[in-house]
């Protein structure tokens, strides 16, 4: 992955207000073996939020080993050198903290949220893990049967996780996104010990790793601590490539997925540009004027005028390479998925052919920029955006610049993007029929 | 941590709460006003005692149904026209109704706080309740009712809330039900807006990037003018625990592999005496990630992803619960566990030194707590609702850290369950049923009969 070359930082742009303050209190450093450090000190509560997001996820697996960067996450919390198993929230919980974390298709993310007083010893507890974690064969038994009763609840006994799985495997015929994040029930279970140590010495080095710290710190005293504590940990070899051979789709893909349902209900999905490709943005303004708020497009033509659809979303997350733009539609009881599908697509279809009015495209930026701001008012929601704008964008002063990114799109580009991705062609449809006869 | 000694509690910094204004307009209504930046960013929530709990016979779920029409037409306005004006400037603005209260909350840049505080009047005072949009909406809740039906989470949930309230008006679902929701009527909105709604039951809290002396002019230009409705909100009548004490109730859903469960009883009002050393004996049994449950359920025993113990408190009553899933064949391993941890904690409380870890967890973290405008209103709200006292907020580290190991063991043996609990199961009935005899009468319902 091209880390050591860092972008070129975009041409300063005027920031807001409010971003600009956030923008100018940001502190980076980097360590000689690798690791990217971000300080974003705030005092006005005397907590600290701290992330590690380290460039590791799904997209990083193969078949026979789907889902170890999930199982692997659950094994960061078993033990390591200096505080074995258990002890890393005991330690943390005893001085006012909580932990948690999270692994996407692109990232493997740990966070904690703690008082301030607490942040040498948060240091000390992360990088403990990232210097020496054990991956005991008893620890790797349990929580392999967490997982599993994680998977259970997630994808096998609920309906939008069967989908989402099988939409996937649809969307996707050579890449890695085409396995689910949490990972085949076969894999997960025959997931070896070497694997998960392979994993770790690939992927949890530091020269892998970016760390934010929000909240109310010193921010020499956090570096000088960082050093210290993460300074001896050598860098890894670098990780390797990951290709993306997924072909050009030539037509509609089909699937469903037979389970008892009161309803019917869709998942319809394109693949899109990656994240930090502009027209990213274009898509992010499409998702607001279809899905953000009852004046939505389709909230309104879908769900209260024609109401063909009880429920919408419109799910556009950025990823490393190129993502899904997907639609959800959540019917009442008898209704019919083709009737819903062809509003759905009527509506693309205008809005390839017509763009945004004015004021709708105004519209989806305000929101936009609101949103944006809504993310930034904790300590949390600050060291989390700005660490996922840095691993999408390259950079965090593109996420706080995207206010004036949004504000130079146009109903054109709206309607070249529309055409370009949400197509016919391109479109992938996992529909969920009833089978205990609920659907009349 | 093996050595015995006792740890000090934090050392806290003190907090930096904004100044907290209270002003009361002519008509009753009483704001409270907190400046507070530095984002251009503005909460606002109106609150009203009204919820749920005094929905009439045969309209569960009126309080919500019509407060969620507010904005779907007011003072002449289509919903279309509100929407769009709402969306515009990127706020967020809706009515509910939970249990106790009637709330219109409102989300939205600080520049446009005055023309939002228009349309939030708008929608308070003057809703339409179009026959059209009634419908719709109508149509919508009962499918929205019915899809709920695949969701094993949500319907271990209504089988609960029905297993332990019984009649009690607590057991209304705020959505309301089937039965209640096809007939509900236009007439029966106006008058739900009428009868039990009023500026004297009203708070508005507005907390945010705000100038005090402006929005208390501008909130009385909006709903100084506002009249009528109930001086006082009705008692919520007494409760007498879980309605179905001792038995099993299974929701059969054939299909799981999983079972959920959730074990009930009886818990505490809020302000109970018991609140803080209830908090941190059920930290310790229940709250954390270290939580006793945690670590037999999911650690040492890998039986499931997450299991948590929680104490609901209401103004009238108050509920404790367990909740958990396992596979289909660990369901008593899980049942036992949990019933045998609840238990130990009634018979000796936790130790000092769990105690005085959960303290210290719930202090340190306390402050985050209070991070956003939205936290800050509804951490108010609560005060002002539940009656608590003026230093709740400034004093709750405090409060928690006076708790003493003691106290938390005499409050668990007073307040935990021993043979007083429901247990609600989702899952394979066929299955589940032969094993789960051993805890009482055993009686399966299938989803359809919990619309």
């Amino acid at each position: 992955m091209p880390k050591a070359n860092p972008r070129s930082r975009p041409a300063p742009v005027k920031l807001q207000p409010a971003l600009e303050a956030i923008a100018d209190s940001v502190i980076e450093a980097s360590l000689p073996n690798g690791l990217k450090i971000r300080l974003v000190p705030n005092s006005s509560v005397p907590t600290c939020s701290y992330y590690t997001f380290f460039k590791v996820g799904a997209r990083n697996e193969r078949p026979g080993i789907t889902g170890i960067s999930h199982l692997f996450e659950h094994m960061m919390f078993n033990g390591a050198k200096k505080y074995g198993p258990g002890m890393f929230d005991k330690v943390l919980e005893s001085n006012g903290g909580s932990s948690n974390a999270y692994t996407s298709n692109d990232l493997t993310v740990y966070y904690e949220d703690f008082m301030a007083e607490a942040l040498e010893t948060v240091i000390d507890l992360e990088s403990d893990r990232m210097k020496s974690l054990a991956v005991t064969p008893k620890m790797l038994a349990s929580e392999r049967q967490v997982v599993m009763e994680e998977r259970r609840l997630r994808v096998d006994n609920e309906i939008a996780g069967m989908m989402d799985e099988e939409l996937g495997a649809l969307v996707y015929k050579a890449h890695p996104y085409r396995w689910p994040v949490i990972g085949w029930m076969g894999d997960i279970e025959n997931i070896k010990r070497e694997d998960c140590l392979e994993y770790f010495r690939t992927y949890y080095a530091p020269n892998n790793a970016t760390v934010y710290i929000a909240g109310d710190f010193d921010p020499k005293q956090a570096l000088a601590l960082i050093k210290k504590y993460y300074g001896s940990i050598k860098a890894g070899p670098g990780t390797p490539p990951v290709l993306d051979a997924e072909p050009e789709q030539k037509g509609e893909r089909r699937a469903e997925v037979h389970h008892p349902a009161q309803a019917h209900s869709l998942m319809i999905a394109w693949r899109g540009p990656k994240g930090d490709d502009r027209d990213t943005f274009v898509l992010d303004v499409v998702q607001y004027a279809l899905s953000v708020g009852q004046s939505s497009r389709l909230t309104r033509r879908l769900v209260f005028d024609l109401e063909v659809a009880v429920g919408v979303s419109v799910d556009w997350t950025w990823r490393f390479d190129p993502g899904t733009f997907t639609v959800g539609l959540e019917l009442k009881p008898g209704g019919t998925p083709a009737e819903a599908e062809n509003a759905l697509y009527a509506e693309l279809e205008r809005l390839g052919k017509d763009g945004l009015e004015a004021r709708e495209l105004e519209k989806a930026k305000n929101n936009l920029a609101a949103t944006l701001m809504r993310e930034l008012t904790t300590n949390s929601g600050r060291a989390h955006a700005l660490g996922t704008y840095e691993m999408m964008l390259g950079d965090w002063r593109r996420g706080l610049a995207l206010p004036s990114a949004y504000e130079g799109i146009t109903s054109d580009d709206v309607k070249r993007v529309v055409q370009k991705y949400l197509g016919r062609e391109r479109r992938n449809v996992v529909t969920l029929i009833p089978t205990n006869g609920a659907e009349a | 941590m093996k050595t015995k000694k006792t740890e000090a509690p934090l050392k806290l910094r003190p907090l930096k709460l904004p100044p907290h204004e209270k002003r009361k307009l002519g008509n009753g209504l009483t704001l409270h006003l907190v400046p507070r930046g530095p984002l251009p960013l503005v909460a606002v929530r109106l609150v009203m005692r009204g919820g749920s709990v005094w929905d009439p016979a045969g309209r569960a779920g009126v309080a919500d149904f019509a407060a969620r029409l507010f904005r779907r037409g007011a003072g002449g306005r289509t919903a279309d026209d509100l929407s769009e004006a709402i969306d515009f400037v990127g706020a967020a603005m809706g009515g509910y109704a939970n249990e106790e209260n009637v709330v219109v909350s409102l989300s939205c840049p600080s520049k446009h706080l005055e023309s939002m505080l228009e349309l939030m009047g708008l929608v308070l005072l003057s809703p339409d309740f179009p026959e059209a949009e009634i419908e719709l909406a109508r149509r919508r809740t009962l499918a929205q009712l019915q899809n709920e039906l695949d969701d094993p989470g949500a319907l271990g949930e209504r089988a609960w809330a029905r297993a332990m309230w019984g009649d009690h008006p607590y057991g209304h679902e705020t959505l309301g039900q089937k039965k209640s929701v096809e007939s509900m009527s236009r007439a029966d909105l106006v008058q739900f807006h009428q009868t039990r709604l009023s500026p004297t039951l009203g708070h508005l809290y507005v907390v945010g990037d705000i100038d005090v002396d402006r929005i208390t002019n501008v909130a009385d230009r909006i709903f100084g003018s506002w009249k009528g409705g109930p001086e006082f909100a009705p008692l919520v009548p007494d409760w007498d625990g879980p309605a179905k004490s001792g038995q099993v109730i299974i929701v059969d859903k054939p299909e799981q592999t999983q079972a959920q469960m959730r074990i009930g009883a009886a818990g505490v009002k809020r302000g109970h005496i018991d609140h803080f050393p209830l908090m941190v004996m059920n930290a310790v049994l229940g709250g954390g990630f270290t939580s006793r449950l945690i670590r037999e359920i999911r650690v040492k025993r890998g039986l499931s992803y997450g299991a948590s113990s929680s104490f609901d408190m209401m103004s009238g009553a108050g509920t404790f619960l367990v909740s958990s899933f396992t596979k289909t064949e660990s369901i008593n391993e899980l049942i036992d566990v949990a019933l045998d941890e609840v238990a130990k904690m009634r018979a000796k409380g936790p130790t000092t030194i769990e105690a005085d870890t959960m303290k210290r967890y719930i202090t340190g973290l306390y402050p985050a707590r209070l991070e956003t405008n939205e936290a800050v209103a509804g951490a108010i709200a609560d005060v002002q609702h539940y009656g608590l006292p003026e230093d709740w907020i400034s004093g709750y580290r405090d409060r928690v850290n006076a708790v003493t190991a003691k106290d938390a063991a005499i409050a668990a043996g007073k307040h935990l369950f021993d043979d007083k609990r429901v247990i609600v199961l989702v899952g394979n009935a066929e299955a589940l049923a032969p094993k789960v005899q051993q805890y009482g009468p055993v009686s399966v319902v299938q989803p359809a009969d919990l619309e």
